[in-house]
This record gives C-alpha cells, structure tokens and sequence, in this order.
C-alpha cells in the first residue's frame, strides 16, 4: 500500500500542493488525473521520493518515505518519467539491462530472459541492438517502460507488493500500444502489484484505472471508481468543460466525448 | 569471456584481432569491451617500452638491463643508464599517468554533465588548476610559507587541486538547474570562467620576477619534458588515487545518463556520486596540471573514440580511456621529442594539432545530439 497524508509540496518557495490525500492499494491501478499544471506529476515525484515534501508524510507498505534509502526505495518501487533523452550512443539493450542492474533480481542468470521478456512486453522484441537515439519517441517511451520493468520485474517480492509510478505512460503512442501498455500495467496489477499513473486519456483511465483521483489546483477534488469521479459535474468543476458523460453500451465504463462539450 | 582468458589472449594480439572483429560483427558490445581493454593493455604496454627505447640520443636498453642484472661494466654503462633510467622512464611514466588521468577525467565530467563535450580542458577545469599553481609559484612563500612547509612538494599539486576544484563546483553550480545541465551553459560559462582565471594569471605573471617568469611560461603550454621521479612522486599517489575511485563511480555514471532523476530512481545516492565524481576529477586534473600544464583535448578524443568501438558503458570505458589515453599522451610525447630533434615541441602543441580538428569533426558529426 502507497499512503500518501496530507501531502504539501513547494517548488521554488511557491506552495504547489495543498494536503494531498490519497491510497495507492496493490492489486489496482490507481490514476491521477487533472487539468494541466494542477500538480498531478508533482504529487508522483514526491511519492517516488523524488522531491521532498514541506508537509505530510508518505508510506510505501508501512515504511516512511524518509527513513528509506536509494536503493531500497528502487528495490520497491520503478519510475517510468515523462520523455528521457540521453546523449550516449546506448543500445536498447543496454538502457533495459540498466533496469537490471538498478532492480532486486539478484540471480544474474535469469537477467537475458527478463530483459528479452520485457522488450518482447512492450512490442520491441528484436530492437535490443537498436540505438535508443535513433528510434523514435514513442518507440524511447517503450524503451524506458521495459527499462522499469527490468527493475521491478516480480509484482511481489518476499511477500510485499512492488510499485510501478508511471507519468503519463501512453502520452506519446499510438493506439494500439496505449491499448497494450495499459492492458501490460493492468497485468501488474492481477499478478499482486500496484500502479500509480498519472493519465491524461479520461476515456482510457476509465476503462483501466480501479481507482481514480481527480485533482485540480493543487488539491484532490473527487476520488473514487470511475463511474463515480467521472460525472457531469466533477467535469464542470475541476476542467471548465459543460460536457454529458456517456456510457458504453457493451461495458459500464463512462466516457467523455468532446463533441458534446461547450466551453 | 572472464577477464583473465581475455587477458592472456592479450598476448598473441593477431588471435585477439580476430576475436574482437567478431565480437564487433556479432554486434556484442560487452564482450567486444574487455577484448578491447584486453588489447589496449598490450598496446600500452608496448609503447611503454617503445618510447623508452627510441629519443634523440642513442641508448642501449639492453646494457641498462645488464648493469641492472650486475653484469654490464660500470663505465660502459652509466651514460645509457642516466638516459634511460633518469629521462626516459620517468617521461613514459609521467606520460602514462598524466594521460590515463587526462582521459578518465574527460570521461568522468562527460558522464556527470550527459554530455560528450565536457572536458576539463574546454570547460576551464585546466585553467582553474593552473590558476592555482601560478598562485602558489608567484606569491610562494610570502603568503603560503606554511602550506610549503606542511606538504613540501605536494604543495603544487594541492593548490592546482584547489583551484580545478573551486572551478568545477562554480561550473556545476552555474550550468545545472533542477537535476538538468545545460550545455550551452556549461561551455559558455567556460570561456568565461577561462577569461577570469587567465586574467588573474595575467596579472601575477606581471607580478612575477625572472625566475618565477621561466616557471610560468612552462603552465601555459604544456610539456612532459620537466619529468621526473620527484615529479612522478608528488603527483602519482594523487592521481592513482582519483583513478582508483572511479570503478565504483562506473554503475551510477550509467544511470545518470537518464538523467539525475531517473538515476535516484534506479538506486543511486545521486548527491554523492556527484562530490566524489568533482573531487575526482579536480584532484586529477589539479595533479596532471601541476606536473605537465595544460595538456588539451585528450579527455574529449580518447573517450569519444573508445564510445565508438566499445559504446558508453563506464564499466569498461574507465579502464579503456585510461590505456588508451596514457599510450596517446606517450606517443604524442615521442612525436613532440624526435620531429624537431634534437629540439622538442611542447606536447601540448602536438595535442592541439590532432585534437582540434578532431573535436571539430565531433560537433559537426553529432550536433543534434548534444542539445546544442
């Protein structure tokens, strides 16, 4: 369980959260959605461990946040940031075998296999002799999503839940691998671990978050299942769009259309 | 491969050719890198004992051996023994030194700042460095009489110390914004950190009397022709010590070429990889600079070359910068002894012709990549 109580962040002396609340279970992915700007990534670098918080504290599976050190935090928990350039002729099998060596998977043996099973999870099977610089942005996102997966590659380890914080893992793909990466993330979840996104996809999110938190300025303004966050009047309040949110016939996912919306 | 089958492959160097035109073809860059450093020893090893054997007067390794051994006539030998062991070696050795440490250092500021361009040489490292020895050479023992008394001959290569590494953290601090570097940052802020030092400079060199002016003239150029044993004293255990930490700096190098966030991610106490890395690097050059000036762009050349054949991985781009950048330094050591003979260039000059052109083919050839 990631526990996050009344979390303030400043940045730059400007305070940009304001008592954030809110529970990471494992077993179920949880997003974070908001407008832009609201503090959605600056809430998931705090909870890697990333910035340090001016108020409020921070558990991973009972252990606070600041008692922890780098490597033990990297051994519960991978990161998957925004974009990553790198400026070193890396292979992509030498930017997932980083993962590796970052991890908890002590028996080098099975590292080949976890490494090929990761690029193969992700739909890059046969780009390992690839240069990361050469491939193309949705293509690097991928990359570094196998490279976490090489870190965290057992959902749970020694009976604890592992962690995957991922900022906006579809943001760049096309609709197919957005389908897959949330399908892979979904998967994480079933196999006993927890995942923390932040989403921008409102009708993504919907169809594979378990838990959902809506913020807005800084604050955490609706949370709950989807079908219960995503209202016709959470989108009013925290996005400005006067919009009907609709429901699939097939499935009960809501979904938001913005044809119907009126600014 | 385990490294020491790679090693005694080392020696019949035709095999490892072949090996290692295998491993490049197989596209296996990790195996590829420690038959490479394999080879690199060998070579550096090699040129070591050539550039004992060739200079401008004629010496007989051979009769040192002997007199080594006891059994050369006293006479006969001491004129070759008093080139070889007194000129020649202390040379090769300080040229091994000074350039595994030139190179690992490049490689070390490169993989700190993500860039291929960094370079303590470009960047005003060097400059700093020099900026601190001048100091101490000119107001000497009026104003730090005790700090010479403390440390006798390693006083120069502390206060060159001193002066890289001031520079370096002024650097660091001026180009680096919330865990990102800025390139063009860091290379402007060099020029101008560079200016500032060389000013200062200036105005002791004005300050200075003759003989201090004969010591000074030697910093701006850069030579390996002052070499020996007290030399190689005051700066070996510095330099073999900053070299000697860099192994363990190896995995979070590698991380923080995602980034210093993406590196804290992966486990890396990013805070202090960074002190130990610009201590390092400070002390490194700080020594290499006390002893030999300024040397340029061996730390930008070796490394880039070595990234081409083996890739980026600091595991084994370390080991290999550090052969190949001493065996550079010691072959440019004999073309700046034996192309005017009996004259010498200053090395420095000789860098400068090959790595110039060099670097300049770096930035036209990767522009894109280095955010500039």
């Amino acid at each position: 369980m990631i526990n996050v109580s009344n979390l303030s962040v400043r940045l730059g002396g400007r305070p940009v959260l304001h008592g954030i609340s809110l529970e990471a279970r494992p077993g179920a992915l949880t997003a974070i959605v908001g407008p832009n700007g609201c503090g959605k990534t600056t809430t998931l670098k705090a909870i890697s461990g990333e910035l340090q918080p001016s108020g409020g504290t921070i558990r991973i599976n009972g252990r606070d946040l600041r008692g922890l050190k780098p490597w033990e935090l990297a051994s519960m928990r991978g990161v998957l940031p925004q974009s990553t350039v790198i400026s070193f002729p890396f292979t992509v099998r030498e930017v997932v075998r980083l993962g590796l060596a970052a991890g908890a998977n002590a028996d080098a043996a099975l590292h080949d296999r976890i490494a090929a099973e990761a690029l193969e999870a992700v739909d890059l099977g046969g780009f390992a002799g690839r240069f990361y610089q050469e491939l193309s942005g949705g293509e690097q996102q991928r990359v570094q999503l196998a490279r976490v997966l090489c870190q965290i590659s057992d959902p749970i380890i020694d009976g604890e839940p592992r962690y995957l914080l991922l900022d906006e893992p579809v943001s760049s793909l096309d609709i197919r691998h957005q389908l897959g990466i949330m399908q892979l993330a979904r998967s994480f979840c079933e196999r006993g671990g927890g995942v923390v996104a932040v989403m921008h996809d409102l009708n993504l999110t919907a169809m594979f978050a378990d838990h959902m938190v809506m913020m807005k300025a800084g604050k955490v303004r609706a949370s709950g299942a989807p079908a219960e966050v995503l209202t016709d009047e959470t989108m009013e309040a925290v996005f400005g769009c006067r919009m009907r949110v609709g429901v699939a016939p097939a499935a009960p996912v809501p979904f938001v259309l913005p044809q119907t919306a009126s600014l | 491969m385990p490294r020491s089958e790679a090693l005694g492959r080392g020696m019949r160097l035709t095999g490892l050719a072949a090996d290692i035109r295998s491993e490049w073809r197989a596209g296996n860059r990790a195996r590829l890198a420690r038959l490479v450093v394999a080879a690199l020893t060998a070579v550096a090893i090699a040129t070591f004992v050539g550039s004992i054997m060739t200079g401008a007067a004629d010496a007989s390794l051979a009769n040192v051996w002997r007199w080594l051994i006891g059994e050369a006539d006293q006479a006969l030998s001491i004129r070759d023994r008093i080139i070889i062991l007194d000129i020649r070696l202390p040379r090769a050795v300080l040229g091994m030194l000074v350039g595994a440490s030139l190179a690992v250092s490049g490689v070390v500021m490169q993989g700190l700042f993500r860039n291929p361009l960094a370079d303590p040489g470009l960047v005003g490292v060097s400059s700093g460095a020099s900026l601190g020895a001048v100091l101490l050479i000119v107001l000497g023992t009026a104003a730090f009489g005790p700090l010479f008394a403390l440390l006798g001959f390693y006083a120069l290569p502390v206060a060159a110390f001193f002066g890289g590494l001031v520079t370096t953290l002024l650097l660091y601090r001026i180009a680096t914004r919330g865990g990102q570097t800025s390139i063009a940052t860091l290379l402007l802020a060099g020029i101008a950190l560079g200016a500032l030092t060389g000013a200062v400079t200036g105005v002791l060199v004005f300050m200075a009397d003759d003989k201090q002016l004969r010591d000074l003239t030697f910093w701006g150029l850069g030579s390996l022709a002052g070499a020996n044993w007290t030399k190689i004293l005051a700066s070996a255990p510095i330099i073999l010590l900053s070299l000697a930490v860099t192994p363990f700096l190896a995995r979070g190098l590698n991380a923080i070429t995602l980034g210093e966030a993406a590196a804290f991610h992966m486990g890396i106490p990013v805070q202090r990889l960074k002190n130990v890395a610009i201590v390092s690097v400070a002390a490194a050059t700080g020594a290499s600079v006390a002893v030999s000036g300024g040397i340029g762009f061996v730390g930008i050349v070796v490394p880039h070359l070595l990234r081409l054949v083996i890739g980026p991985d600091h595991r084994y781009l370390l080991p290999a910068s550090a052969l190949l950048g001493g065996t550079l330094l010691i072959l440019a050591d004999m073309i700046a002894r034996t192309i005017v003979s009996p004259a010498e260039l200053p090395i420095g000059i000789v860098t400068a012709f090959i790595g110039a052109p060099f670097f300049l083919w770096i930035l036209l050839r990767g522009r894109s990549n280095m955010g500039l």
